[in-house]
């Protein structure tokens, strides 16, 4: 094999070609250049839907498609996998690489638009312009069409619930508009920082019942099941994903993402992750292996989590009021 | 050569070659946390920035 070196007589080339690495990866250790580094992280993503038998063929998937980064990373990644109608460019390649026909799941995007002015423009116009290019149908729900206010209003004098109230009324929206396509499976753009992150926050608030509930078979108020396909990957290797696509854009982040316990715990983990690289991976998997010996039952989660009806608004619920009435009340 | 941080603020550092991921580490990037553009194109922090280079750090952490 050929090497290009640095300056310093360092090898700078890809693992499988001669071309210049765009990012080096651990476990194994590889350098991989843009067009190798793309079939990885595509490689990884469908090992991990077919490992967890996330998909079937008969599946209507919701994808949760809000403009921004993971979101667009995901939907391009699944239209590569399952999609009969991408864009030209990687019908192309899948048709010289593969040479087989893909396998098939219905992708609907829904793009929730909570209404935070001076944010949510410029991420719905990049959710259009994706979909558009990709020709999928797009669902687009409101918080003021289903809850009758925009989020700027619905935080008025309690900005610092936030992400609290906002994720609440998300995952109702995203539930809406999953209902309203007949999906069969909602498919979100969580990464592995995020999922890591997450697990992190439950130990921190010492929510075990939330630490080993288990999304992929619904949440007590959601039983289209949920699954996350780019868990596989790093908030880092999506941008890189992006970026040697030329389709990364810079957008703005969410005036409200100040205020979340989440951009504390992010913080701590990157600084791990740099001392002690795997403990992301770590994180999830000792999460994991809890799940496997603790049932939801055990930890008290079954009695908060028996099925019932919301005795405000008749949605599904795991109390006397759903989550979504108590945020609005 | 140019070092032009996540806030857009440019800094001129000395010619010799540096190491990149030595060059995050002193203006207090994470690496888990940016990307490294050289002279236009991605690159892995063990790599090398020399004296004509632009090096383009961009953060990957976005909340929302």
């Amino acid at each position: 094999m050929i090497n290009s070196n640095g300056v310093d007589g360092r090898n700078e080339s890809c693992s499988h070609c001669t071309k210049t690495a765009v990012v080096r990866l651990t476990d194994p250790d590889r350098r991989l250049c843009a067009e190798h580094f793309i079939s990885d992280c595509e490689e990884r993503v469908r090992r991990a839907i077919q490992r967890e038998r996330m998909i079937s063929d008969s599946d209507r998937i919701a994808v949760g498609l809000s403009g921004g980064k993971d979101s667009t990373a995901l939907l391009r990644i699944l239209s590569r996998i399952f999609s009969s109608c991408d864009d030209d460019a990687s019908s192309e390649t899948d048709a010289s690489e593969n040479g087989a026909t893909r396998p098939t799941a219905d992708l609907v995007a829904i793009t929730i638009d909570e209404g935070i002015a001076g944010y949510r423009e410029e991420t719905m116009e990049a959710a259009a312009a994706l979909v558009s290019r990709f020709r999928i149908p797009q669902q687009i729900i409101s918080f003021r069409e289903l809850f009758g206010s925009d989020l700027d209003d619905l935080l008025k004098g309690r900005e610092e619930e936030a992400c609290t109230v906002c994720g609440v009324l998300r995952r109702r929206a995203l539930l809406e508009g999953a209902r309203r396509a007949g999906a069969t499976k909602i498919a979100t753009g969580h990464n592995l920082d995020d999922e890591a992150q997450s697990v992190l926050m439950n130990l921190l608030r010492g929510d075990l019942p939330r630490l080993v509930m288990d999304t992929a078979s619904g949440y007590p108020d959601c039983f289209i099941p949920r699954i996350k396909p780019l868990l596989p990957l790093s908030e880092k290797e999506i941008v890189v994903y992006l970026v040697v696509q030329g389709a990364f854009t810079d957008l703005p982040e969410c005036p409200y993402a100040h205020t979340a316990l989440r951009g504390e715990v992010r913080e701590m983990l990157s600084s791990l992750e740099v001392q002690y690289p795997g403990t992301r991976q770590r994180l999830i998997s000792a999460r994991d292996d809890v799940r496997e010996i603790i049932s939801p039952d055990e930890t008290g989660l079954q009695g908060e989590g028996a099925v019932t009806r919301c005795r405000r608004c008749g949605e599904i619920c795991s109390g006397e009021i759903c989550a979504v009435c108590r945020v609005l009340e | 050569m140019q070092v032009i941080l996540p806030d857009k603020s440019r800094h001129t550092l000395p010619q010799d070659p540096q190491d990149i991921r030595g060059i995050l580490l002193k203006f207090g990037c994470n690496p888990t946390s940016v990307i490294v553009i050289r002279n236009g194109i991605v690159v892995p922090e063990d790599f090398t920035a020399r004296e004509d280079d632009e090096i383009r750090i961009i953060s990957v952490s976005h909340g929302g």
